[in-house]
């Protein structure tokens, strides 16, 4: 297992998480494709850490996690109070916005 | 021998008991069904939202799902924190204690709001 | 192992963030503990003192700092410097006019927000809350913590820092954006929007700074700028790393091709959060950009210029083709912004030489006309068959003929409006000029070029408003009374923030030499 193996993970997770946020029209799931996005970065940083031998990585990663949690709080109370007026999470259901 | 390869047997491994169970299951098995078996398992005590369908889960539980991430998230900085507890010596407590101290600000925020009462 | 040894932390530079944090949390404990009647006037004077408070702050850094007291500390991961400082002198400057606006109530008392933002729009809840006279004061907290992930952006000298400032800033303002008290699904669909943009741009940003840590072992800016001289191979990695960091960065200004979210979240949320949002928000996220160029990059100039002439001219055309051809004002003024943001990167393009100073002056020129334009916004109303006043009037055949009915606040955006445009005896005028005059010495004459052609095009739709405002007169017959718009008075302290962005504006245009002069000696980066 050298870094191009952890590398190419992450590029995958990436990529997949990516094409998630930009394909699925349901709020949560292309919420949870952002999550992957963030974790994908995480394995990156982690694998990076180790081939440098240093540990900045590894924080950089944990303060990700904090982060990624924050943004669920926010994502969720937004798309919640969303489902409540509208019943609905897709992001393509008739918009206000489109005019 | 490649490290991995044993992880690898292992994962073979779970995966053959774990599918050889439901599959002994599904066959040796009786197969009768009752109101019980089909309900929401709770611990033995009546589901409270009506299952799929009928209602919806109570707008209370996003609220506290939500609150447990926060707070649950620092455990991230604390447990790093306590395996270097000695070496990072006051300074590490002083910054240990001041983020404590934010914390605690949106916890006393929710609990005057009553964001941790139930009803 | 190496002992552990702290980090020094240079508390006097971090007194402005600190002051913004504090006033922050001070605000949730208010929100907490204060009895509903008193909450709002606290929450209103903590959020305009905390500002005044930080720029008496940043002054004194600045005496102590500019002309040679320039360092970076917490090991090298923040920096004080005459470039962040005079950012953060603009983002408080901002902040204080913004927040007034943000402050302010229309004279039956109700504030630009929801009484409730866990009420569901149009339920029996939201309308007893409304009955109640509840008001969201968490508003003024959440713009504080906004504001102190801003000040923490322009001093960031590290890519986690950058990050976490980077969200510090964004999340209070997803929040925000989604509590507007008319039209409130569409706030909330503005919210969702950003707030999935947003997040999808923070991973991209992410990853970028994945790579970067990859390429030079570190994620201190000085660090990857020796790696980058250094030439240890892997080249590649690190120029798509430096390009996914400056999506994430270009995502927050609203520059093509990262625009979609603008002119819907500018258009959802509450008026007073656009208008803050709109000048803060890209102030410190341009300043970010400076200092990543600057003091990171300078080894990829070559690789990293390409894809910043392409954004900026696909910022300065897509931005004014779409600002002409539409019919709401706030979305005009959404896409005239992205038009800015190209113009903004005119000026980074010439950074090492041309010299930060233009970029400055440009975003301050550009953020009293924003907030002064939005705070306009807010006061020009619909009225409802009793007469009483409903919710903005945003299109822009409502406000044919506003001229006529209230001269001094038509005049105020006509004001706005040609600064936006450029034009002469106006500080968006000297700030586009200083912008291409320093492109124009770095040598990018084209992008010169295609600015000044942009400016001519975008004048005409600036114009154009102007024109519907004193010259049209509204079409009585097909349009009935109340659909035509009405300029309410505005309270005290709109009154003030209007005052301050229209002087400002004029000042800055017709005697810049104080504020030109200051920037100048103070717009260097210490490395």
């Amino acid at each position: 297992m050298s870094l191009m193996h952890y590398l190419v993970l992450s590029g995958i997770l990436f990529t997949i998480g990516a094409v998630t946020v930009l394909v699925r029209r349901n709020a949560i799931l292309a919420f949870m494709g952002v999550e992957l996005m963030l974790n994908s970065c995480n394995l990156a940083l982690v694998a990076f850490s180790r081939v440098h031998g240093t540990l900045t990585g590894q924080v950089m990663a944990f303060y990700v996690m904090v982060v990624a949690a924050a943004e669920v709080v926010v994502g969720l109370a937004i798309i919640v109070s969303i489902y409540r007026a509208r019943r609905t999470v897709s992001v393509d259901e008739p918009s206000l916005l489109r005019n | 021998m490649n490290p991995y390869v044993p992880i690898l047997i292992m994962m073979g491994v779970a995966a053959v008991m774990a599918i050889a169970g439901l599959a002994t299951s599904a066959i040796i098995g009786p197969k009768t069904y009752n109101r019980a078996k089909l309900e929401a398992y709770e611990c033995g005590i009546m589901p409270t939202p009506h299952a799929l369908g009928k209602g919806r889960f109570n707008i209370k539980y996003y609220l506290v799902a939500m609150t447990f991430i926060v707070f649950d998230i620092e455990v991230v900085f604390l447990y790093p924190w306590a395996v270097a507890f000695s070496d990072l010596a006051v300074f590490g407590l002083v910054a240990m204690l001041g983020f404590i101290a934010l914390i605690t600000v949106p916890y006393i925020y929710e609990w005057r709001r009553g964001a941790l009462d139930w009803d | 192992m190496t002992t552990f040894q702290p980090p020094v932390i240079d508390w006097a530079a971090l007194t402005p963030v600190l002051v913004i944090v504090g006033a922050g949390v001070l605000g949730v404990l208010v929100a907490a503990f204060a009895p509903a009647a008193r909450r709002r006037s606290i929450q209103v004077v903590v959020a305009l003192l905390a500002p005044l408070a930080a720029l008496g702050a940043v002054a004194w850094r600045w005496s102590e700092v500019v002309g040679g007291g320039e360092s970076t500390f917490v090991a090298g991961q923040l920096a004080e410097d005459g470039f962040g400082l005079a950012a953060q002198m603009i983002l408080l400057v901002i902040a204080l006019v913004g927040f007034a606006v943000l402050a302010s109530r229309l004279p039956g008392g109700e504030d630009a927000f929801t009484p409730q933002g866990a009420s569901a729009p149009g339920s029996a809840y939201e309308e007893a809350a409304r009955k109640a006279g509840l008001e969201q004061t968490e508003v003024y907290p959440l713009a504080l913590f906004s504001l102190a992930g801003m000040l923490v952006f322009t001093m960031a000298n590290d890519l986690l820092v950058l990050f976490v400032a980077l969200e510090v800033l964004s999340l209070p303002l997803y929040v925000l954006t989604a509590l507007a008290r008319r039209r409130r699904v569409l706030s909330q669909e503005a919210a969702l929007k950003y707030f999935l943009l947003g997040a999808f741009s923070s991973a991209i940003f992410l990853f970028g700074v994945a790579l970067l840590f990859g390429y030079s072992a570190s994620l201190t800016y000085a660090d990857i700028g020796t790696a980058a001289t250094a030439s240890v191979g892997m080249d590649g990695m690190a120029v798509v790393g430096l390009l996914m960091v400056l999506t994430g960065l270009l995502f927050k200004v609203g520059a093509v091709p990262f625009h979609a979210w603008v002119p819907d979240v500018y258009q959802g949320a509450p008026t007073p959060v656009t208008g803050f949002m709109a000048a803060a928000t890209k102030t410190a996220a341009f300043a970010a950009i400076a200092r990543l160029l600057y003091v990171a990059a300078p080894g990829f100039a070559w690789d990293v210029e390409p894809a910043l002439w392409v954004v900026a001219i696909a910022s300065m055309l897509v931005g004014t083709v779409l600002a002409i051809v539409q019919t709401d004002i706030k979305r005009t003024l959404a896409y005239s912004s992205v038009a800015h943001a190209g113009f903004a990167l005119v000026a980074i393009v010439s950074l090492p030489e041309g010299g930060p100073d233009a970029l400055l002056f440009y975003l301050l020129a550009y953020s009293f006309a924003t907030v002064g334009a939005f705070a306009v916004v807010t006061l020009v109303r619909e009225r409802d068959d009793a007469g009483n006043v409903t919710g903005e009037a945003t299109h822009l055949s409502q406000w044919a003929g506003l001229g006529r009915r209230s001269p001094v606040l038509a005049a105020a955006m006509a004001l706005f409006l040609l600064s936006f445009a450029g034009i002469p005896l106006t500080a968006g005028f000297l700030g586009k000029f200083t912008a291409f005059v320093a492109a124009a010495d770095g040598g990018a004459w084209p992008l010169v070029a295609v600015a000044v052609l942009a400016s001519i095009a975008a004048a005409f739709f600036y114009v154009r408003v102007i024109v519907l405002m004193f010259f049209t007169r509204p079409e009585e017959s097909d349009e009935p009374q109340r659909q035509r718009a009405q300029a309410v008075a505005p309270g005290a302290l709109t009154r003030v923030a209007l005052v301050v962005c229209a002087a400002g504006t004029l000042v800055l245009g017709v005697w810049p030499t104080p504020v030109l002069d200051l920037l100048a000696q103070a717009a260097r980066f210490v490395v």
